[in-house]
């Protein structure tokens, strides 16, 4: 199996186990908290993929076969894309809950 | 230069968005701004990783954006990208708490209840 198919989905899953610690130690609580995530996400989520359909079929960007997997969700959107579109925020609400933590305010 | 001018479009629709609408407050906050400067760390190196030319992972058409790639090889209209990505997501996290008091008094439960300004 050619590992090299799966950098960008391994990239993302990095991405999850480096903020985790945010959550656990940091006392973030983002992932406890799945009702306000995916009330905060659902739109976000909607949007840029739609961008991202847009921008692959307007031919902005595409992505190098030798580092993705080819699979593709409906509309041929890449599995990895939506991945960063659901990793990408999740660690970033984790920066902000964490930081707002350690700053001790809101 | 299609994606250089969505970029812009789209900064400017978050901006207003929480200017004229959500209205969380979130952008006159240190907590965003210090937030900020460690996910644009991280977002150099992830999209770093994602645009280097030796070996990128996502392929641009640089008849769509500016060709401007800072720093290593990652298109600057990313960063427009991304934040809007982001900050939307962070305004509508607040947005959610805001409406939902009860819900969001709960992350306090385990920290210091003093509350500074």
């Amino acid at each position: 199996m050619d590992v090299d198919r799966f950098q960008y989905l391994i990239l993302m899953g990095l991405c999850l186990l480096i903020t985790l610690p945010l959550e656990f130690l940091f006392g973030a609580r983002v992932w406890r908290r799945p009702r306000r995530l995916v009330a905060a996400m659902a739109v976000p989520v909607a949007i840029f993929v739609a961008w991202d359909l847009i921008a692959i079929a307007r031919e902005h960007w595409d992505f190098n076969p030798q580092y993705v997997t080819g699979w593709e969700l409906p509309l041929n959107l890449p599995v990895e894309e939506l991945s960063f579109f659901l990793v990408i925020p999740i660690c970033s609400l984790l920066t902000l809950e964490a930081v707002r933590r350690v700053l001790d305010r809101d | 230069m299609e994606y250089t001018w969505a970029g812009i479009v789209a900064v400017v629709l978050v901006i207003a968005v929480e200017l004229l609408w959500f209205k969380t407050g979130l952008l006159r906050r240190l907590t965003f701004y210090v937030s900020w400067a460690i996910i644009l760390f991280f977002m150099v190196l992830v999209d770093g990783w994602l645009t280097k030319l030796t070996a990128p992972i996502v392929l641009y058409n640089e008849e769509e954006n500016t060709g401007i790639r800072f720093p290593w090889d990652i298109p600057v209209e990313d960063y427009l990208f991304g934040f809007a990505l982001i900050t939307l997501t962070m305004l509508l996290w607040e947005r959610w708490a805001q409406r939902h008091p009860d819900d969001a008094a709960s992350r306090r439960t385990t920290g210091p209840l003093i509350r500074r300004r």
